[in-house]
């Protein structure tokens, strides 16, 4: 199998941190509501850990399509989608059915929400425009972008 | 009675398959972004760590809509036919 790039382990900590953090509110809300019993933190945790390893298996099928050619990587896409459907089926119904149904459903999009506040929070070394015409060093070594005077 | 809680569980079912139709799309989709970024890695090497980053984003919003109709039919197949069939048999009790 093949080592997990740097980007793809990047992402997956940023999104297991936020939906750690949005597991502690919603287990905080079941609290303050007098809803809280132990099916909610056991549904909340399966959930929780499927959404990370969804997005980290997204992850890596993103890395392996890239080194694909075009029709290849849109046909792995496809399969590693479907198969990770049928793995968030299989986790959202043992938690439906042995733990509290929605504890066991929202964590599912707690990677969405994460997504959502990607602006906000991310990370702020990754320029998000043209790559090829960043700055350049130069020869005497020094770094591109400021005006040497 | 019987034939009630067949055809709402039949329902349940139908339903649960319709609403897997969605799931389609984000693969779909998944799929099409990726092969670009593979053209747009393929032109511009040097950029694949901003356009895996990129794509990995841009795949986990295009997957909620899958997730939507994931947790209607997980909603459909495993809570919805037990409540029903529930209400189903009070309603009967109570008519009589």
């Amino acid at each position: 199998m093949k080592k997990p790039d740097e980007t793809v382990v990047r992402e997956t900590i940023y999104i297991a941190s936020w939906t750690l953090i949005l597991s502690a509110v919603l287990e905080s809300v079941f609290l303050i509501t007098g809803l809280w019993k132990p099916d909610v933190l056991f549904g909340n945790l399966l959930s929780a850990a499927g959404a990370v390893l969804n997005f980290f298996l997204m992850g890596l099928s993103v890395q392996n399509a890239l080194d694909k050619e075009e029709k290849d990587a849109s046909q792995l896409m496809r399969f590693s989608q479907s198969m990770r459907m049928f793995m968030l089926l299989a986790i959202g119904a043992l938690g439906v059915l042995f733990f509290d149904p929605v504890a066991s459903i929202v964590p599912l999009f707690f990677p969405r929400i994460a997504v959502m506040f990607r602006p906000l929070f991310g990370n702020k070394d990754v320029p998000s425009g043209d790559i090829a015409s960043g700055p350049a060093d130069d020869e005497a070594g020094h770094e591109g972008g400021e005006s040497i005077k | 009675m019987e034939l009630a809680i067949g055809i709402i569980l039949g329902c349940c079912a139908l339903g649960a398959g319709l609403a897997m139709i969605a799931g389609i799309g984000p693969g779909i989709g998944e799929g099409n972004a990726v092969a670009k970024a593979c053209e747009a890695i393929g032109r511009q090497p040097e950029s694949r760590s901003a356009v895996t980053t990129t794509m990995l984003m841009g795949c986990a919003v295009a997957e909620t809509t899958g997730l939507y109709a994931l947790v209607i039919a997980i909603l459909l197949l495993f809570l919805a036919p037990g409540r029903l069939v529930n209400i189903l048999v009070e309603t009967m009790n109570t008519l009589g």
